[in-house]
């Protein structure tokens, strides 16, 4: 966690570029597809249990085995790596950049992500507190609830298949939940962004100053 | 002294039984092998008259051997003749008296992560073949539910756990099933039924347990064998006809092309409405959502409509 921001070069950053640029990797080994290209819009999974899917990317074939995917966030196509079009690639080799344009709330994320400690989802999964957790956050709300390290603070559920997961990082109160209950989370996506009580003022000093100095939503 | 009585020799027995079942039945293809691979089921057996949950039991007693600077053995089975406090997933009550077979298997996580998501299907696998020897007609419902004229006869709860001491990662299966016992909570009685009340006999309590600890070392085993073939084979699964565990739960389920009803606890928050599609190779279930659009879904739970 840092102690120092520097708002006024953040902040610049973000009014010359208010755009996040996501990378599409491979899921597995195949021949890809391309189904876009540079400059096509794109959309995220919609409808209300998610289930109308994002817009389809490539197609990637393994063992006669097709497989479509699709965008998991809005935006622009900013580069197709073309040259790869028919061929055989790599698991994690990366594919496509979307250029998805950033809401406010999202900016302030993006900056609250460089100061909080981030525990990250260990597997796909779909996750929810832990019983003890869950009744401290009820009573009180996620900010005034502390973990500390060795704590058990989340189930993962996959397949009926519970795992207790204990919190790795520093002592420290729950700013932020990325996660929703019963919505999968990938592997390697924060699930909770974690700050020690001292730190509580600078964060909401960058919420503050992102407010103020932001127009749009 | 309990009344279940099971000893490891006991599922070493009928493990031969078990081999010259499927030889019988033509299914024998690897079964030798495949029963080696799951022959650390009930490795070490404890039997006890009563504990309040035989999940704590078994964190409890893998704490206490790391303690002492052992190792718990792999496989080991814990019995009980009843249970005092048991409970099913999120917070839901398990009556457990006297007659059904209570339990926990302690598996030492040695499966790849693909082989993982699916003991649950392994579990629920293995008890509707344990149904079915006994005589009832029994069908399995997605996740691992095992149902008897509609109704459930068995329930499971998976908890991965990582050891005090040595930081060992265990898979706790646990399990509950309705033999004997007669009597349930009124909550439950349009639901719940046991294999004698469904049978209209009561069955011997002990070779009910080592039929289905046996079908449990198949089909845990199988999920060894299948990644092995997975890794050595260049084809994979997928060019032999999909995973021999989905293939066999496929067989025993009523749940491909039934209309449901799904949720993460859906009792507590249905979710949607949905018909179930098929299944995935790695275990979940694709629904077709009223809106036409198709989801899979790899946790959570569902019920028929």
């Amino acid at each position: 966690m840092s102690n120092e921001i520097d708002f006024d070069e953040i902040l610049s950053k973000y009014r010359s570029d208010p755009f996040d640029y996501v990378d599409v990797c491979a899921t597995h080994t195949g021949v890809v597809r391309f189904k876009v290209a540079e400059g096509d819009s794109v959309e995220a999974p919609g409808g209300e249990w998610l289930q109308v899917p994002g817009t389809a990317l490539y197609e990637i074939t393994r063992e006669r085995n097709p497989k479509r995917i699709t965008a998991q966030t809005n935006g622009v196509v900013s580069l197709v790596r073309s040259e790869l079009e028919g061929r055989f690639v790599e698991a994690g080799e990366k594919l496509i950049t979307i250029r998805h344009p950033l809401k406010k709330k999202e900016i302030i994320e993006n900056i609250l992500k460089e100061v909080l400690y981030l525990f990250r989802a260990p597997e796909r999964a779909k996750y929810f507190f832990a019983l003890d957790v869950q009744s401290r956050i009820e009573k009180k709300g996620a900010r005034a609830v502390t973990v500390e390290p060795g704590e058990e603070v989340l189930t993962m559920s996959l397949m009926k298949r519970d795992t207790p997961i204990y919190y790795s990082g520093e002592r420290g109160v729950i700013h932020s939940v990325y996660f929703r209950p019963g919505v999968s989370v990938s592997q390697g996506e924060p699930l909770l962004g974690v700050c020690a009580p001292e730190k509580l003022p600078l964060i909401q000093k960058i919420i503050t100053r992102v407010k103020a100095d932001w127009d749009s939503e | 002294m309990p009344a279940i009585t099971l000893t490891s020799g006991d599922i070493r027995r009928q493990c031969r039984h078990e081999l010259a079942l499927r030889s019988r039945s033509g299914s024998a293809a690897g079964a030798e092998e495949i029963l080696r691979y799951g022959a650390f089921v009930g490795s070490a057996v404890e039997c006890h008259s009563f504990l309040d949950r035989a999940m704590d039991y078994s964190r409890a007693h893998i704490a206490a051997m790391e303690k002492a600077g052992r190792s718990v053995h792999n496989g080991t089975v814990i019995l009980a003749d009843c249970l005092g406090a048991s409970k099913g997933r999120f917070d839901r009550v398990w009556h457990a008296p006297a007659g059904g077979l209570w339990g926990c298997l302690i598996h030492a996580n040695t499966l790849l992560t693909r082989s993982r998501g699916l003991i649950s299907l392994a579990v629920g696998v293995a008890c509707c073949e344990a149904v079915r020897e006994m005589g009832a007609e029994a069908q399995v419902r997605w996740v691992n539910d095992v149902l008897v004229h509609g109704r459930k006869v068995a329930g499971f709860l998976i908890e991965g756990f990582i050891s005090p001491c040595f930081r060992e990662e265990y898979n706790l299966i646990g399990f509950g099933i309705n033999i004997n016992n007669s009597h349930f909570p009124p909550d439950l009685r349009g639901t719940a039924i046991a294999l004698a009340e469904a049978l209209g006999h009561p069955l011997d309590l002990n070779l009910f347990a080592r039929t289905f600890l046996t079908k449990l070392s198949f089909n845990l085993g199988l999920l060894y064998f299948e990644e092995e073939r997975e890794l050595r084979d260049e084809e994979g699964s997928a060019g032999r006809g999909g995973h021999r565990l989905l293939q066999n739960w496929r067989q025993l389920s009523d749940t491909i092309g039934r209309r449901v009803v799904y949720g993460l606890d859906v009792l507590q928050k249905p979710q949607y409405r949905a018909v179930v599609e098929g299944i995935s190779d790695t275990g979940g279930i694709a629904l077709r959502l009223d809106d036409g659009h198709e989801k899979t879904e790899y946790c959570g739970e569902i019920r028929y409509l």
